[in-house]
């Protein structure tokens, strides 16, 4: 018994101190900082879709995605390929004739978290995104940069 | 006489100093090319693999670190290759763990039943170092520990053993007496060391080279 104690003690310090050792020293990566502004939930995008030409900004490789936005809702449809993210709420404000929208979307399967911010003006959207995962021993995070045009109605094929 | 000894000796250490240093030089170089190599970029396609592919390497070089004369860190030297400076606090806690699964093995597991799992496992050398063990006196065991280390240097090893233990296990081509889980599995036989402060000895003990990579980076 007195063994099993000992085990037990020493099992649950090394876990213990583990734990703490990598929650110091995994440092955390900030998603994406969002301007601060008069953020509403307005709808002004819906019924859009952008074709968007990006770029992973630390690593070069060429990306491209459909980013869609309906009822209030925002997705992309490059993401829904790695993770089931579904249908996320996105915000608005407007400056001086521009829309400015974000959106941040979370993995429900794996700790995944996509922070959108763009701009959209006339028929062209530029966007910044961040992928950052939060995994117990380390993040990792993506980012990239992107512009995207608004496909016609018809075009869209989600 | 002596000078000569001098003489022979100093362009000797000259030219061992030389091939470590070449032996480093070349081995960091190793390590870039096998990064570049293997291309490893974490995307959102292969993240789930790489978390999968890193909690399987964590846990084998857990279990081999912990077994006599097994080569374990080659995998924690692989992983660090693999993904850089990031995965090293979770290299520093595995080898923690390591260290102290091979210290209760040999503190609570029966002699005879150790060596018998460790023959039953093909670990033959492993099983031998336990069987050597197991007849000496828990002063004779520490000695054993730390064979190869002047006669001089026992009384002071064993009057401060933890630090004795700390020097044994970063001490270059320990793998003769069985590596850090052999050494470990020794220091849980003897019965002179406390779990708690065998513990603090080796969150120090082992720190040095994870730490190291993970604030100066692999181009050290």
């Amino acid at each position: 018994m007195t063994h099993i104690l000992h085990i037990a003690a020493i099992t649950f310090a090394t876990f213990g101190t583990g734990a703490a050792t990598l929650s110091v020293m995994n440092e955390d990566i900030p998603d994406l900082a969002i301007p601060e502004g008069n953020w509403a939930t307005t709808g002004a995008l819906d019924g859009m879709t952008f074709q968007v030409s990006g770029k992973d900004v630390d690593r070069g490789a060429e990306l491209t995605d459909e980013i869609v936005f309906r009822d209030g809702t925002f997705q992309s449809t490059d993401c829904e390929q790695y993770c089931n993210f579904g249908w996320s709420d996105y915000q608005t404000k407007e400056v001086d004739g521009v829309i400015h929208f974000t959106a941040t979307t979370i993995c429900p399967d794996a700790p995944h978290t996509v922070v959108w911010y763009g701009t959209v003006s006339g028929g062209t959207a530029s966007i910044d995104v961040t992928w950052t995962t939060r995994r117990w021993y380390w993040t990792n995070q993506m980012r990239i940069q992107g512009t995207g045009t608004a496909l016609p109605s018809a075009a869209v094929t989600s | 006489m002596q000078m000569k000894s001098q003489a022979l000796t100093l362009p000797a250490l000259t030219l061992r100093f030389c091939i470590l240093i070449a032996f480093i030089v070349l081995a960091t170089w190793g390590v870039h090319m096998i990064r570049e190599a293997l291309d490893l970029q974490i995307r959102p396609d292969n993240e789930q693999q790489v978390h999968k592919a890193i909690m399987l390497g964590a846990v084998a070089y857990i279990s081999l670190l912990a077994i006599p004369f097994v080569p374990g860190a080659e995998i924690g030297i692989a992983l660090l290759s693999g993904f850089g400076a990031a995965i090293a606090p979770l290299i520093y806690v595995c080898t923690i763990a390591a260290m102290m699964l091979a210290f209760m093995i040999g503190r609570f597991l029966p002699t005879a039943a150790l060596e018998r799992l460790l023959r039953d496992l093909r670990l033959r050398r492993a099983a031998d170092l336990v069987a050597r063990a197991a007849p000496l006196s828990k002063d004779d065991r520490i000695a054993m520990l730390l064979e190869g280390q002047s006669k001089r240097f026992l009384p002071l090893a064993l009057r401060y053993r933890y630090v004795a233990l700390a020097i044994a296990l970063n001490t270059p081509g320990n793998s003769i007496i069985g590596g850090g889980g052999g050494i470990m599995i020794l220091a849980g036989l003897s019965e002179i060391f406390s779990p708690m402060l065998t513990f603090v000895t080796i969150i120090i003990a082992v720190s040095p080279v994870p730490l190291a990579v993970f604030y100066f980076g692999l181009g050290l």
